[in-house]
């Protein structure tokens, strides 16, 4: 039971990283259904980094990198020359499912999973006092620092688009593109910025995912992309309604690897509990008509 | 109606794919001059390869055609990669289960049923969406993962074949299979079938009166409201067909080639109909011509495979430029030296979806 609840957080942090990304593309009024693509180019070079220098900082600094080039050139392909961003997007998960798997067979020469003993590791930290408090200091303390990192980021979100201009401006584009232009804000530009930062924050998703484990596998995100996608849209836009769907969908995923190992019952049935309650959440909450689809 | 700028479109389309694909054997292979020879002209140097290119262009080419009816009526079918997966699977365990009646008798039935059930499973999508207003680009997929899981499960357990050394169901009888048509190559009877269904497809989308509220939905839904159609209805049936003939492409490729049903056995027969449809410009017949160039792609990645050192998987990368350039309307105009067209703006996707 407590490697279950311990393992929550672990499998929320890679979607919470995605989906914050996500938050900002769709604030700023586009779907970038990428992030599962991004995630995937940067799993693959912060592996690879991290294999070739020893240096955690480099590969993080790795993935994120590729992960914010194939998402400004996204934005240069739909804000530049008006390609359909839903469009591109797909192109972004094609290209990275079959590059990395093209890149792993020509420098590793395998197209299996590819996996690092003497990776350096990420260090797990107790936080000082909390870890000792009785029954609630294992669950606070003891994650890894990307962990507490996600989770730092998530109250920066929520800080940038609410208490600065640029989080106002960001908005107002989303919400009412021609206003926003009148209102001398650059569409333009803020778009591109979110779509970067969607690049930023996909590519910590992917380290987060692929760093702990010293392991890449093709297709490895395993529709985390597309989940992260759904916990923005679930989460109504708001940095804390993205984290409490993080955190479910977490939660489902900690379930479904629990109930593998615990109950006597086919594991492919057990990994579909992450999707249908993620679903069932999708169908439960009071849907606006503003947001459509 | 082609007009020059379509052609001009395609044309550049296929030339940036080509091009993209020449640098990266330039790049990724020791031997680039066998490479490049293998992957532009493999595909067309035998018999044999030849119809394996048709052979991999028959999924495709119904997929697309399942693509471009969603497509058509402005909802995103992310889900046909699991509606595929079902289809095969059915079809499989009916094929099994009837197997004492002649194929004559079997074929209509299991086709009728696949056709409906993966029609309803991406019609579900289309009820949510009436009902709670969930986005369906987001449920189709997310119950497309839960398919592919089920179905996975399914065949690990219940409807497996114990001697085959992988997660894989029995084997139909021969009696189902379709005629080969270019033996030993792939290519069967299965492509009359696409052909048709396609050409069916164009007929419904052109003349039907369904056809017609399909188009004008997804032209302007409001309009569409006002002039008296149900807008939620027509999205539900444009995804049942649309699922439906996602369901066929799965089994007809298990009649045609495999003979029975493996776990992975779709790789990504659906996320290509959706390129191909977007290449085809929702048409159904451009649909054909559109899947043959991606198999072409893929069949040249896999000679190459075969007689260079370029991996298979390369052919993604490839399919992957055609998504980048595919509805950069903004780039044709460049290279025309005129402004204009029917451009998505991407404010006007977010706000369709």
């Amino acid at each position: 039971m407590d490697t279950f609840i311990n393992s929550i957080v672990p499998m929320m942090t890679p979607v919470l990283f995605a989906a914050l990304g996500g938050l900002f593309t769709h604030l700023s009024g586009l779907l970038n259904i990428g992030l599962e693509g991004l995630m995937l180019l940067s799993a693959f070079f912060s592996i690879y980094v991290a294999h070739l220098t020893h240096n955690l900082f480099f590969a993080v600094l790795a993935g994120i990198g590729i992960s914010m080039l194939l998402a400004v050139f996204a934005g240069f392909l739909s804000l530049n020359l008006r390609a359909n961003i839903f469009v591109v997007g797909l192109g972004v998960n094609l290209f990275a499912n079959g590059f990395t798997v093209m890149l792993s067979s020509l420098l590793f020469s395998t197209k299996g999973t590819v996996f690092f003993q003497n990776l350096p590791k990420l260090s797990y930290i107790e936080i000082p006092l909390v870890h000792r408090i009785p029954y609630l200091g294992p669950i606070l303390s003891g994650y890894g620092a990307l962990d507490y990192l996600a989770i730092g980021a998530a109250v920066l979100c929520a800080i940038i688009l609410y208490k600065t201009p640029y989080g106002y401006h960001l908005r107002a584009v989303g919400r009412d593109e021609k206003a926003a232009q009148n209102a001398g804000i650059s569409v333009y530009w803020h778009r591109l910025y979110a779509l970067a930062l969607s690049g930023l924050f996909a590519g910590l998703g992917g380290c987060a995912l692929a760093l702990p484990l010293q392991t890449f596998v093709g297709g490895m995100t395993n529709g985390r992309g597309w989940i992260a996608l759904v916990a923005v849209i679930l989460g109504g836009g708001k940095p804390s309604g993205v984290f409490i769907a993080s955190l479910i969908f977490g939660a489902a995923s900690a379930l479904s690897n629990w109930l593998q190992a615990s109950a006597p019952m086919s594991p492919k049935l057990m990994m579909t509990l992450p999707f249908l309650i993620t679903l069932l959440f999708m169908i439960v909450k009071k849907n606006n008509t503003e947001e459509g689809v | 109606m082609v007009t020059l700028r379509d052609l001009w479109r395609t044309a550049f389309i296929v030339g940036a794919a080509l091009g993209f694909g020449l640098c990266v054997i330039l790049l990724a292979s020791e031997r680039p001059g066998d490479a490049i020879y293998a992957f532009f002209l493999g595909p067309f140097s035998n018999a044999y390869f030849f119809g394996n290119l048709l052979a991999s262009a028959i999924p495709l080419i119904l997929t697309g055609a399942a693509a471009c009816v969603s497509f058509s009526a402005s909802v995103f079918n992310l889900g046909l990669e699991g509606q595929v997966y079902l289809g095969s699977f059915l079809g499989v365990f009916l094929t099994c289960r009837f197997g004492e009646l002649p194929p004559l008798v079997v074929y209509p039935l299991v086709f009728a049923i696949v056709f409906c059930c993966s029609g309803t499973l991406a019609a579900l999508s289309g009820y949510l969406k009436r009902a709670r207003n969930v986005n369906v680009l987001i449920s189709t997929l997310l119950i497309s993962y839960i398919t592919i899981y089920v179905v996975d499960a399914l065949i690990e357990t219940v409807f497996i074949d114990p001697t085959a050394g992988l997660a894989a169901t029995p084997y139909i009888h021969d009696k189902f299979l379709f005629a080969r048509l270019l033996p030993p190559s792939d290519l069967h009877s299965g492509l009359f079938l696409a052909l048709a269904l396609t050409i069916i497809l164009r007929i419904i989308m052109k003349k039907s009166a369904l056809g017609f509220e399909i188009t004008l939905t997804g032209k302007s839904p409001v309009f569409a409201r006002y002039a008296g159609v149900s807008v939620s209805k027509v999205l539900t049936l444009s995804l049942f067909i649309s699922g439906g003939f996602a369901g066929i492409a799965g089994i007809t490729d298990i009649y045609g080639i495999h003979g029975r049903m493996f776990r992975g056995f779709s790789s990504g027969y659906g996320w290509n109909g959706i390129a191909v449809a977007l290449i085809a410009k929702n048409h159904p017949l451009w649909v054909i011509p559109a899947a043959l160039f991606f198999a072409y792609l893929e069949n040249g990645a896999n000679v190459g495979a075969l007689l260079a050192d370029i991996t298979p998987e390369m052919a993604r990368t490839i399919q992957a430029t055609i998504f980048f350039t595919v509805t950069a309307d903004a780039l044709f105009s460049l290279i025309r030296k005129n402004k204009g067209g029917d451009a998505w703006t991407p404010s006007s996707t977010v706000s369709s979806l």
